[in-house]
């Protein structure tokens, strides 16, 4: 291990931390819990959320704490009682915990003090425990709606335990299940962003409320692509096989999100992970992170009109994913992490692969870079614009570098050492202007030490095994599993069951904690560059919205034959 | 010089490594279901008809998601990852693949038991030559659950009986 | 000059305006799909996606006669601006004034589209339409001025006879690096394409248009960028060959040099597009607005005789 590594994971620093709150809290908490080596679960009652999240997230001198995930679990089959616990977390290279405030609720009184008016960062996750379980923040500022489709029904709760996984409850689009927009700002028109549009990539609404054309401020619709995984994840599959839906849970990070869940599970089991599967994990991990990086500065050319740069960028790009193929089988999806280890072990050739293809990058991406950073128009269009400042990007929790590019110095490889990145040195771009020029620069920094990391590590590797053998996964243990997604932090909470599955998997994507900043950042920009912001945060709406087509009006899946659809295009395209 | 290519005018082989579409080559399927249990997605499923005596393995194309643990879960090799990619099709039936084997039938009762004639054929193939009760082991593995069962009772009722007289 | 070189000049001049621009806009994706290192779509793409496009039944979103009339106006306009220029030594239409006429047409194609934009309820279009007149109102005048400029020079309000009678000085070479700039932005070239813009917009007013209306809108805006260049490429090619270039062949001759040159700079363009992002709006302005103070000053070297 690393030295910075050591000084990050000494267990006195962490017991500093955990110590301080266990003592500012004594009589207040219930019950303390290590869960796994830097985790710490501590509960208290419902009332005392607000004040005790609010003072570890608030903390003077623990500069980058922030809200991770939040987990509601519906526990009434094994204690009689939901269960919250917010999970916060040390970051800022400053010592390596995560503390999971739990508390129960009881179904008479699902209500519970919202920790939002402190810490706007867990507007998302009360709203969404409210929406898939039915326990009421109190006091929310925005108790609107976030998962659930707008006609689904009041008072029926998805992620009960009693709602089974097949269930489709009745659905009746009127005008009175009509999505709540804001009213808009007097004097402003609405200029609306999706839900589909060339620029976005994926569904999600946006409302724009401009005056000409400045953005004075914004309102949005998302979880188009709820795809109830983590429902399926409970019921339907095994340890094994949600790994495999996990990865599938976004089409650019997947990786991020398999390994998370695997080491979530690895955390919960015990499950020792061999040192030359964390080695490949860690390549495989940094090389999704290249072809992540490249597409989305690829991207920002292409949405101020630069095609040159965003083409050139693909090109690259297409590099990587050959080698991704040969390495796992496939582009996306490398179907590589799984419990215990990796499946497809790195062999002589396929190593010297690797070292061909990034060198290769390193030269060409140099080149791409000062090809785009000359390039006036591009600068011009991404210099100022954006800015999301260090406090917001604060107090909304956000991550990566959407994060990075506002000043706050956080990256789970660094701060929570998994996989190998222990024994390896890197550094972490941090730029304080918060535009998207900053977020495109951390970007391709990330890029070049990204190219680094996976040179130490094809030289470090140790030889071994890849794939440890476990056979039992004691249940009701609980743990969270995160890596550095390319867009920031995922973090993966389970606790385990009976029977080879899940009782409760919780999935929280970068994005997640990202979007709600991102208000933020567009107000007071010109609408010209309202999908070049979004796309300088690099969203992933289906990660964060974890599918069936349903005609929203009628409720009904409706599919064409092929008569009918033939009919229709021949229609459409030659006017008959 | 340009490197996108006239695609799909000129054919594209993916590498060797790829993960393309499984197939199941019905020569090799003995039907065991190992493949089913495995996969994530549902692609696969198991259909059995106790009245006909016939087990179908579902192999569904479209929704497998290419992740290659039945490849791996398959005892004879049946199934494996090909090298195609290209699924798209008009009719949505060139995703399905169908293997519909013969149940074993039980010779005592007349019964179909819950696996198929090759499956029971491959158990009897792998049993090693000479092993100590052999001939034993061949006969049960003929027989339904409850018939086994009744043989095991029935010969533990005859043993004791040897026992007392 | 004799009657047959006028019918026969003028007959290839309304065959160039309405058939060269889908080719010169093919070249350009070319151009840009080869400094991108991809295939691209053949050259005769754009014939193609017209050919489509007029084959197929509008859908209307409003019942407005000035949504469907637009593309007519924008495509008739365009083709006028076109008209007023020479073709080899003939000009098909030619009076004195028409310097006034082709910036009239030529701003008539913008109205055009603003019309449309304007016609109906919906943000992107209404976007659209105030982009482009906020760059039709910041460059037409620097436009203006740089003709005026010519026109002083050469003495006449014919457009088309300009480019024969100009003399070189200071102020008419200023005046034609005015022109240039004034054209590709006109034009709507990246970084100026705001008005369209694909990803911001989803390409302002056409995002509403559809089947043939689309096409024949398209095929102006083409048009109209082929009356620029022309425009331009008159103004380079004519005052080199005008001495040798007398009679029906020297005609010919000066016609193949204005193609060389239109080709030449569509070129250029295309490459210069490929290299640039688009700019925002407010910049656009702020940079016509400085253009335009020079062009005064260019108009003021000229009146003084410069
Ligand atoms: S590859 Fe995966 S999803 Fe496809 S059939 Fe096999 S196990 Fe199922
Ligand atoms: S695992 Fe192999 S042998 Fe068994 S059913 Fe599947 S394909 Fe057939």
């Amino acid at each position: 291990m690393k030295e910075w590594a050591r000084k990050i994971t000494d267990e006195k620093v962490r017991e500093r931390y955990v110590n301080e709150v266990i003592e500012r809290f004594r009589d207040k908490i219930i019950r303390v819990e290590r869960n796994a080596d830097n985790q710490w679960m501590i509960e208290i009652r419902k009332e005392d959320l607000p004040e005790v999240i609010g003072y570890i997230i608030n903390h003077p001198e623990w500069k980058e704490t922030q809200l991770s995930t939040m987990v509601g679990a519906d526990e009434r089959p094994l204690r009689g009682k939901f269960s919250l616990i917010y999970w916060i977390s040390i970051n800022g290279a400053s010592g390596d915990v995560f503390f999971g405030i739990k508390t129960y609720i009881s179904e008479d009184d699902p209500k519970f003090p919202s920790v939002t008016p402190i810490h706007p960062g867990a507007n998302w996750y009360e709203r969404e425990v409210k929406d898939l379980l039915g326990l009421i923040p109190e006091g929310h500022p925005d108790p609107r709606r976030l998962v659930l489709p707008d006609d689904w029904p009041e008072g029926v709760y998805p992620l009960r335990k009693d709602f089974h996984y097949t269930d489709s409850p009745k659905r009746e689009f009127t005008d009175e299940t009509k999505y709540p927009y804001r009213e808009p700002p007097k004097g402003t028109a609405v200029f609306p962003l999706g839900p589909y549009h060339v620029a976005l990539d994926e569904p999600g609404h946006f409302r724009l409320y401009v005056k000409g054309e400045e953005i004075v401020d914004v309102d949005y619709r998302l979880f188009y692509q709820h795809r109830g995984i983590e429902k399926i994840g409970e019921n339907r599959l095994t340890y094994d096989q949600v790994n495999f839906i996990a990865e599938r849970i976004c089409g650019i990070c997947g990786t991020a999100h398999a390994l998370a869940y695997a080491q979530a599970v690895e955390a919960a089991g015990g499950v020792e992970v061999p040192e030359r599967a964390e080695y490949i994990r860690t390549v495989m991990a940094e090389i999704e992170r290249l072809h992540s990086h490249l597409l989305n500065l690829g991207l920002a050319c292409h949405d101020v009109g630069f095609d040159k740069g965003f083409m050139d960028a693909f090109r690259l790009r297409e590099h990587v994913m050959w080698l991704a193929e040969r390495l796992t089988g496939n582009r996306k999806t490398y179907g590589m992490v799984v419990i215990g280890g990796v499946r497809r072990d790195f062999l002589e050739y396929r190593r010297s692969m690797i070292e061909k293809v990034i060198r290769e990058l390193r030269e060409g991406f140099q080149k791409w870079a000062d090809q785009t950073l000359s390039t006036k128009t591009f600068v011009k269009r991404c210099e100022g614009v954006g800015v999301l400042s260090y406090k917001d990007a604060k107090r909304w929790s956000s991550v990566g570098p959407w994060a990075r590019g506002s000043g706050r110095d956080l990256d789970a490889r660094r701060d929570h050492p998994f996989a190998a990145y222990k024994y390896l040195d890197f550094k972490v771009p941090v730029y304080k202007e918060g535009d998207v020029l900053a977020r495109c620069l951390v970007r391709a920094e990330e890029i070049l030490e990204s190219i680094w990391i996976i040179e130490q590590a094809l030289d470090e590797m140790p030889g071994g095994d890849i794939l440890a053998e476990w056979k039992e996964i004691p249940p009701y243990q609980e743990a969270v599993g995160f890596t550095e997604a390319p867009r920031g932090e995922d973090v993966h909470y389970v606790m385990t069951g009976e029977g080879n599955r899940l009782y409760r998997w919780r999935i929280r994507a970068s994005t997640y904690n990202n979007f709600p900043a991102l208000p933020d950042a567009m107000r007071g920009n010109s609408v010209a560059d309202a999908v070049l912001i979004i796309a300088s945060m690099d969203p992933c709406y289906s990660c964060t919205e974890r599918v069936q087509v349903v005609d929203a009006r009628s409720g009904k899946v409706r599919v064409l034959t092929e008569k009918e659809l033939t009919e229709l295009s021949r229609k459409a395209s030659r006017g008959v | 010089m340009a490197v996108t290519l006239k695609y799909p005018f000129v054919k594209i082989e993916a590498p060797p490594e790829y993960r393309g579409v499984p197939h199941i080559n019905p020569r090799l399927c003995i039907g065991c279901g190992a493949c089913v249990n495995a996969c994530p997605a549902d692609a696969l499923l198991r259909i059995d008809d106790y009245e006909k005596g016939t087990r179908k393995i579902v192999l569904d194309v479209g929704r497998c998601i290419r992740c290659a643990r039945c490849d791996e879960a398959c005892p004879t090799g049946a199934i494996r990852m090909t090298r195609n990619f290209e699924v798209a099709t008009l009719d949505r039936k060139d995703h399905v693949e169908v293997v519909e084997l013969r149940l074993h039938r039980c010779p005592n009762c007349g019964s179909y038991t819950d696996y198929t004639e090759r499956a029971l054929e491959k158990a009897l193939q792998i049993l090693p030559e000479g092993l100590f009760d052999g001939d034993e082991i061949r006969k049960r593995a003929i027989l339904c659950r409850n018939c086994r069962r009744k043989l095991t009772v029935d010969d533990a009722v005859e043993a004791s009986r040897e026992v007392v007289e | 000059m004799s009657g047959y070189e006028r019918i026969a000049f003028s007959f290839i001049a309304v065959c160039l305006i309405l058939f060269l621009p889908p080719l010169l806009d093919g070249v350009a994706r070319k151009i840009k799909a080869k400094i991108q290192l991809r295939q691209g779509a053949p050259i005769l793409q754009t014939y193609y996606d017209l050919v489509t496009f007029l084959s197929m039944e509008p859908v209307y979103p409003t019942e407005r006669l000035a949504f469907r009339l637009a593309p007519y106006i924008a495509f008739a306009s365009a083709v006028s601006a076109a008209l007023v220029l020479p073709y080899g030594r003939v000009i098909p239409v030619s009076f004195t004034g028409d310097i006034f006429v082709f910036l009239y047409v030529l701003a008539m194609v913008s109205i055009a589209y603003m019309i449309a934009g304007f016609s109906l309820n919906n943000t992107y279009t209404n976007t659209g339409a105030n982009r482009e007149m906020m760059i039709m109102l910041s460059i037409e005048p620097v436009l203006g001025l740089a003709i005026g400029t010519l026109a002083l020079n050469a003495h006449t309000l014919r457009i088309g006879a300009i480019p024969f009678a100009v003399t070189f000085t200071l102020s008419v070479l200023l005046a034609y690096g005015l022109l240039a700039y004034s054209v590709y932005v006109e034009g709507g070239f990246i970084p100026f394409d705001v008005a369209e813009a694909e990803q911001e917009i989803l390409e302002g007013v056409f995002s509403e248009y559809s089947g043939y209306l689309l096409g024949i809108f398209k095929w102006a805006l083409m048009i109209k960028r082929f009356a620029l260049l022309w425009l331009l490429s008159s103004f380079i090619s004519i005052p080199l060959v005008r001495n040798i270039a007398s009679g029906a062949l020297g005609g010919a001759l000066i016609l193949v040099i204005q193609l060389m040159v239109l080709f030449l700079l569509y070129t250029s363009i295309a490459v210069i597009e490929s290299m640039n992002a688009r700019l925002r709006i407010e910049q656009i302005i702020r940079q016509n607005a400085g253009v335009f103070v020079c062009s005064i000053a260019v108009l003021v070297l000229a009146a003084l005789g410069w």
